[in-house]
């Protein structure tokens, strides 16, 4: 009886101490799950109820509208279609010139030459800096009459070039990319100079006996190898395009009129500033949906290259 | 691979091409933060109560610093349970937490503002370090998970054998060996928190509260019309930036680590 007694005791101790380490797990990720899973998650379906409403952005009350805030903007030739023609216009120029500039660096950079760890450290310090005080530079530098830079182009005898860079609508977009590339070029660097160490010596040496000299073996060797590289760095493209709004808010506003709007400018000053939450959620509903498929693309690319 | 001393100089121009373009916008800011009064601007700044410059620092180091540090502990225990613990619907869980790494935080500014005005979080330090958390932890949830994969099981399990518990072994084993991964989450989590724009403009109103970015927002309006107003916004925006290169030359192997692991791998 007492054997039997001792023997169900310690079943019941090890049972309750495996159901508590069953629990641990859980209460191990909870903190985490609470305050980052559980608020995103809240946050997205918030916008999603919110979209189909008038909501003002401020008070309890809503009233549901149906599909018209997203009528209004999938017009034609809303400010919507503007701002996501303009996003796409930063995408391309940044991404195409930051990896150009940042291959070249890296490429330059891998051949180690003396003081080449100094330039790599200087190229990728503004990637750490913040994005509003970089511009907020170049805001200074560019203003047209006490900036500094006009001056300059003056001094080496291209003063006709000098204007209001971010005051002219036709170059605002373009000059906010400069600020983006002058950002994230180190970036790209980096990134390619860890593809190209990755790449195994073994191919160098293979291109060396069939003959190939520098040039030859960076065209036909380094190259082709580094396109997963690019393929990564276009996808952070894409989302660092989707998250822009630093730079903008700080030089342009958006302007001049909507010349350098961004979804998240337009999302921000639709909410924020004009009291429309429901209109401002169904941007940012749009905003998810381009960011979700743009992940579910990556995911598909990067199945089809294994 | 044999490379011509030609080849060799034609580097060293690129790169001395790159350096100059790279640097004309911070030497002009730097040559036009002397005008006038010379170092007299920087003083000035240091001084003028409105910028306020000591409490802009001191109140970006304390919110970077505490979100650094709720997300070093929140993300080690969870890649921890994630990496070397088995328990139903860890998969779902982590795939789902992952997932919103595609959210871009800017997408949902309204609730993010709203549910923090509801609870009466604007305006404080805690109003903002809860956003950020919740967005930056994602990203070193998967730097801690990988690391914890790299740590072999023998360890745990000899440490269980021993006795220890589930918490002595994160505190008292698995945490001295992440060391590095302490280091270079913290200082991410450090500089992305740092350089946040976006959640403090959404949700501070109070001057005394400003993080540097947006101190270097509030003070460029109506800032270009005399040399002497750009000579101090420079020296303002250059003052700003130093906490920054400090951080940068100190952490500087960490946060190139840190930035590129994600994205080499995929």
């Amino acid at each position: 009886m007492k054997a039997i007694q001792s023997k169900s005791g310690k079943t019941t101790a090890r049972s309750s101490r495996s159901w508590r380490y069953r629990i641990i797990p859980y209460l191990y990720v909870l903190p985490l799950v609470i305050i980052s899973g559980a608020f995103i998650y809240y946050c997205m379906g918030f916008t999603i109820a919110m979209s189909f409403t008038d909501w003002d952005g401020i008070s309890m009350d809503a009233s549901f509208i149906g599909l018209k805030n997203y009528t209004k903007l999938l017009t034609p030739g809303s400010i919507f279609f503007q701002a996501l023609l303009n996003n796409l216009i930063f995408l391309v120029v940044t991404v195409v010139v930051q990896a150009a500039l940042g291959l070249l660096l890296a490429v330059i950079l891998k051949e180690r030459m003396p003081g080449s760890n100094l330039f790599k450290a200087f190229f990728f310090m503004p990637v750490t800096m913040a994005a509003v005080i970089i511009a907020a530079v170049f805001r200074g530098v560019l203003d047209p009459n006490l900036g500094g830079f006009n001056q300059v182009l003056a001094d080496i005898g291209l003063g006709g070039l000098a204007h209001s860079w971010f005051g002219d609508p036709k170059t605002a977009l373009l000059t906010i990319c400069v600020v983006n590339i002058f950002q994230w070029t180190g970036f790209s660097m980096i990134i390619y100079y860890a593809g190209l160490m990755s790449i195994p010596q073994e191919v160098y040496e293979a291109a060396k006996i069939d003959g190939a000299g520098f040039w030859k073996t960076l065209f036909y060797v380094t190259l082709p190898m580094l396109r997963g590289t690019t393929n990564v760095l276009i996808v952070l493209g894409i989302v660092g395009s989707l998250k822009t709004f630093d730079i903008v808010m700080q030089t342009t506003g958006g302007g001049p009129g909507r010349a350098t709007e961004f979804l998240n400018t337009y999302l921000y000053k639709v909410g924020i500033q004009q009291y429309e939450g429901g209109l401002s959620s169904a941007i940012g509903v749009l905003v998810l949906i381009i960011a979700i498929l743009m992940s579910l693309g990556q995911m598909w690319l990067s199945n089809r290259e294994k | 691979m044999k490379r011509k001393l030609s080849t060799t100089i034609i580097m060293y121009i690129v790169l001395f091409i790159f350096l100059i373009l790279w640097l004309i916008p911070i030497a002009i800011a730097f040559m036009k933060s002397l005008n006038i009064n010379g170092f007299g601007n920087y003083l000035w700044v240091i001084t003028n109560p409105d910028i306020n410059y000591g409490r802009a620092v001191f109140n970006s180091a304390f919110i970077s610093i505490a979100t650094a540090v709720i997300v070093i502990l929140l993300t080690s225990l969870a890649g921890y349970a994630f990496s070397k613990m088995k328990f139903v619907g860890s998969n779902v869980l982590y795939f789902m937490l992952l997932a919103c790494l595609a959210v871009p935080g800017a997408a949902v500014m309204m609730p993010e503002f709203f549910t923090m005005k509801t609870f009466g979080l604007t305006n404080t330090y805690t109003g903002l370090i809860i956003p950020m958390v919740a967005f930056n932890a994602l990203q070193m949830l998967l730097l801690w998970r990988n690391y914890m994969d790299g740590i072999p099981n023998e360890i745990i399990e000899a440490a269980r054998v021993d006795g220890c518990s589930t918490f002595r072994i994160y505190w008292g084993i698995l945490m001295p060996l992440s060391l590095p991964m302490i280091a270079t989450t913290g200082v991410l989590t450090f500089v992305y928190s740092w350089n946040d724009y976006l959640t403090p403009l959404l949700m501070l109103r109070d001057k005394n509260l400003y993080p540097i970015t947006l101190v270097a927002t509030s003070f460029m309006d109506g800032r270009n019309h005399t040399e002497e107003m750009m000579a101090e916004m420079y020296a303002a925006l250059i003052l700003m930036m130093i906490p920054s290169v400090i951080v940068y030359l100190i952490s500087q192997k960490w946060l190139q680590e840190g930035m590129t692991s994600g994205s080499v791998k995929s």
